[in-house]
């Protein structure tokens, strides 16, 4: 219980000490919730858009086929279909058409795709994504989409729905089309798909199914959504990994401040702490005082900067570093992130603002609190 | 009782800016009285307070505490006799600005881990007892002269400590002020506290509580009168 | 390496722990070979002073090291998605061959700074530094293991590659394999959860002798080192099939995901608390009839005491409750 208490009586005071310097110490949380600022943002965001490439790869098939000719991807035939779905545990194997089609009239790419038959449209007409209605300004509704392949070549388009904006970041580019449009459009031969895709209902099955297939089809690459979603994972991991090495940067840059702000501690400062030792203060006091500091100051500036954080992520979109982590597009999304913060990335945060500050600061403090009582009587 | 023997003290000691402060004193100090040291300033006296009331340690010599000596003890076992011995009223108050009058009375409690009603209680009184209960609630800032040197009396007081040590309380008060800061020592005395006190103003030496008179000069004791 | 913050958070803390671990080793070296009470010199007064900057020091990395080591263990679990074959931590681990010697060494370095965090707490209630010896001693100790901790726990992760198929803990905690971890999947599941209880009883009983008489905290400490093992073997043989509901899982680490509401933190939060309190009031309990002790140490001890007891209780608890709940049925 004393230990207790005697924590509280040196919390009250370190509250009211502070209260006293509210400039300074208001200055130096808003400085240092700055840089938690730039750090959250960068690990919440991160984290969001893999929370949105895992809700974007929970309906991704399984396991994709694709024909390799000199190295690179080339169209995979139809005749294949029948030879992956012989495989057992291979399931529900269907063809898939898509690519890519740059637009010169607004300067970007659009992915093209053929969807599943239920969400195919009628032939004439076209799903697009919001961020292709936003390039091409079909403002209202009905307006014809054009799209040319070459000079002279035009084919109209009329658009029957566009994306909401949920899942925009993956919608954002994509257009689709009627399979007989798209083959027309693109000159696909009848009997040739893009890629093929297939489920494999266990996925303990998988790995044995790419060895038979890839045996059976000495010419295909197979893709998991497993490996996908890897790459995904590497990919944000990496960059929010370059995001937080310069947010930590800054860190170490305000630690040192810090540092050099508690070591010169001004005159005022240090008759405190002289008057503290004098009235019968011990070193540890003064130390476990402005540990408490320490503390108020940090956890004050992980709120905040937290608070901010999830407010500049998951409300404005991540104005700030979005173009760094999504990479550069053109068609670039304007969309929410859906909220969601992880325990660990909370205790991540907490160990990154409070640790450095802490070992940051204890030195000078414990210099200054060694100090002879008997300083303030000469 | 407190006796020094021997005991001096070197500030900045083995560098060239080394100051003798305390030159080979030897004094016994009764408990229960009113002693005052005078002498000129630079005389030793208040470096003497400083080592009877365990802040600073003598370079050589002994000092003793009821018969225990302390001149040797660690650095938590000084600090806690000092909670526990001694109430401090320095020269210029040193009441922390921007807190409550009862927030500095309470200062000192804070490390000891008391129920803070119960300190808060124990300040209270004191304050009351000096005057000052209508003012606890003021930051220090606006006190009178007076009412800050109570102020720092009553923070010295928190702890219950039997010895009272005040450097040159009256340096900066009027006559009347003198006359109710020695009304306080006098109540004190006769609550059985010991107070030491250093002064060079006559009016404290004449005063009727003190007794006994400690003449000092160049780090030295030239008279002890009781 | 893998590029991820919580990796850069546990080695910033490993290193910073490291540099504080030296120094204060540096220190603690000294203090043990010239640590002299009675001199009043300078350089013991200097010493004593100094013991306040080391002891905060090092009292800081140590609670950073066990926050960590909750860390460390959430992050590989989630990175299990990452390699192929992972499907919690386990795979994680298993990713190369310093994995779980780093767990094992974290775990290590998380006992070893709560036994010594405590030693500092009653080292600061007596006024004449009583165990000021002891805990410098002990730093000496630390010192290697936070350093082992960080060599193979930066090994691990710099040694991490997505392209190596890992093995889980289906293949790890099994049966028919051979290891320890087999052999403790292999134990009769009635068997197991008889022993849990009797160490429950043991615990609890030695916990309130140790209340009641302010004696005994040394037995207390091995009966709950004891309870720690047998409730780990406990949750391999047993508890883990009852939370899975199924006969075969006996995976150590799956109950701290989602899908089983991280019911995992419920069972080793208090039994990783209550172990450090006892082994800590072991390590206190020959310091007890230090005359500057005497009076300050039993309410400490009797207080730590009731929450190692506490945390003890609610690993049965739990276990009752997963029990209770489950629609396994192994018994009956």
């Amino acid at each position: 219980m004393n230990a207790l208490r005697r924590q509280r009586a040196l919390a009250d005071y370190t509250i009211a000490a502070l209260s006293r310097r509210k400039v300074k110490n208001l200055a130096l949380v808003a400085v240092f919730s700055l840089v938690v600022f730039l750090l959250a943002s960068a690990m919440f965001f991160a984290s969001a858009l893999r929370q949105e490439a895992d809700a974007a790869l929970e309906g991704a098939p399984d396991l994709i086929v694709q024909q390799l000719s000199l190295g690179r991807q080339a169209m995979i035939s139809a005749d294949l279909i029948d030879d992956l779905a012989s495989i057992r545990g291979v399931r529900d194997v269907r063809g898939r058409l898509w690519g890519y089609y740059y637009d010169r009239v607004s300067g970007a790419n659009y992915t093209v795709m053929v969807p599943e038959a239920g969400q195919m449209p009628p032939p004439g007409q076209v799903i697009i994504g919001e961020g292709i209605a936003r390039a091409r300004g079909l403002e209202w509704q009905g307006a014809p989409l054009f799209l040319s392949r070459k000079q002279g070549d035009l084919n109209r388009f009329d658009v029957a729905q566009t994306f909401e904006s949920d899942s925009a970041l993956l919608t954002a580019d994509l257009l689709l089309m009627n399979a007989a449009d798209f083959r027309a459009f693109f000159s696909v031969p009848e009997d040739m798909f893009t890629d093929l895709a297939a489920s494999v209902r266990n996925p303990r099955e998988r790995a044995t199914v790419v060895d038979k297939a890839s045996r059976a089809m000495p010419d295909a690459r197979f893709v998991t959504r497993d490996d996908i979603a890897r790459t995904y994972m590497k990919l944000f991991d990496w960059r929010e990994g370059m995001m937080v090495a310069l947010a930590a940067v800054a860190m170490l840059a305000f630690a040192i401040f810090a540092a050099d702000k508690a070591s010169g501690l001004s005159a005022e400062e240090a008759r405190e702490i002289g008057i503290l030792k004098a009235i019968g203060w011990d070193t540890r006091d003064v130390i476990a005082m402005k540990l408490w500091e320490g503390g108020f100051v940090s956890l004050g500036a992980f709120l905040l900067g937290t608070t901010a954080a999830y407010a500049h992520v998951f409300w404005a979109g991540a104005p700030l570093f979005a173009p760094v982590l999504k990479g550069w597009a053109v068609i670039y999304p304007a969309f929410r992130l859906a909220p969601g913060v992880d325990l660990s990335e909370l205790v991540v945060l907490l160990l990154l603002t409070t640790l450095p500050y802490a070992a940051a600061t204890v030195v000078p403090v414990w210099r200054a609190a060694s100090a002879d009582p008997d300083a303030v009587m000469r | 009782m407190i006796t020094l023997s021997d005991v001096s003290k070197i500030y900045n000691e083995g560098r060239p800016n080394a100051v003798t402060a305390l030159h080979a004193v030897t004094l016994t100090i009764a408990r229960g009285g009113v002693t005052v040291f005078m002498g000129p300033s630079g005389s030793g006296k208040t470096t003497l307070l400083s080592l009877v009331g365990c802040m600073a340690r003598p370079s050589t010599g002994r000092i003793t505490l009821d018969g225990a000596p302390v001149s040797g003890l660690p650095e938590r076992f000084l600090t806690d006799l000092r909670r526990r011995h001694f109430g401090f009223v320095f020269q210029r108050f040193n009441l922390i600005r921007g807190l409550t009058v009862l927030d500095n009375v309470m200062l000192p409690a804070a490390p000891l881990g008391e129920d803070p009603r119960a300190v808060q209680a124990r300040a209270l009184a004191r304050l009351e007892a000096l005057g000052l209960g209508p003012k606890a609630l003021m930051p220090v800032e606006v006190l009178s002269g007076g009412e800050t040197q109570r102020a720092a009396i009553a923070r010295a007081l928190v702890n219950d400590a039997p010895v009272l040590i005040a450097d040159e309380p009256t340096a900066n008060l009027d006559t009347a002020l003198t006359h109710r800061f020695l009304d306080i020592v006098a109540a004190l005395r006769d609550q059985g506290k010991t107070v030491l006190l250093t002064s060079h103003d006559p009016r404290i030496i004449a005063a009727a509580p003190v007794s006994a008179v400690v003449e000092m000069r160049d780090g030295q004791v030239v008279e002890v009168r009781s | 390496m893998i590029f991820r913050t919580p990796i850069l958070t546990l080695l910033l803390v490993s290193f910073l722990a490291l540099l504080v671990a030296l120094g204060a080793a540096w220190f603690g070296q000294r203090l043990v070979r010239h640590w002299d009470l009675a001199s009043g010199s300078r350089a013991q007064l200097e010493m004593e002073r100094r013991t306040e900057l080391v002891s905060t020091l090092f009292a800081m990395v140590m609670l950073a090291e066990a926050v960590a080591l909750f860390l460390f263990v959430f992050n590989a679990d989630r990175m299990a998605a990452l390699f192929v074959g992972a499907m919690c931590a386990v795979g994680t681990l298993n990713v190369n061959g310093y994995g779980f010697p780093a767990l094992y060494a974290k775990i290590a370095v998380f006992f070893a700074a709560a036994v010594w965090l405590i030693v500092d707490h009653v080292d600061r209630l007596g006024r004449d530094y009583p165990l000021t010896r002891v805990k410098y001693a002990l730093i000496l100790g630390i010192a290697p293991l936070v350093i082992l901790a960080g060599g193979l726990e930066l090994a691990y992760y710099l040694n991490l590659r997505t392209d190596v198929i890992t093995s889980c803990c289906s293949k790890l905690f099994t049966p028919a394999n051979e290891g320890i971890g087999n052999e403790m999947a292999g134990l009769a599941p009635g068997l197991s959860l008889w022993a849990l209880a009797l160490a429950e009883l043991v615990v609890l009983g030695l916990g309130a002798y140790a209340v009641r008489t302010g004696r005994g905290h040394a037995l207390f400490a091995l009966a709950g080192a004891v309870f720690f093992a047998v409730a780990l073997t406990a949750m391999v043989s047993v508890i883990s099939l009852y939370v899975y509901e199924n006969p075969n899982h006996h995976c150590p680490f799956c109950i701290l995901q989602r899908e089983y509401f991280y019911i995992g933190y419920a069972f080793y939060v208090p039994l990783f608390g209550a172990t450090a309190l006892a082994l800590g009031l072991g390590a206190t309990a020959p310091f007890q009839r230090r005359a500057s002790l005497e009076a300050v140490l039993p309410p400490v001890a009797r207080r730590f005491t009731l929450w190692a007891m506490a945390g003890f209780a609610t690993y049965g608890a739990v276990t009752l409750l997963v029990i209770a709940r489950s629609h396994l049925i192994l018994f009956g």
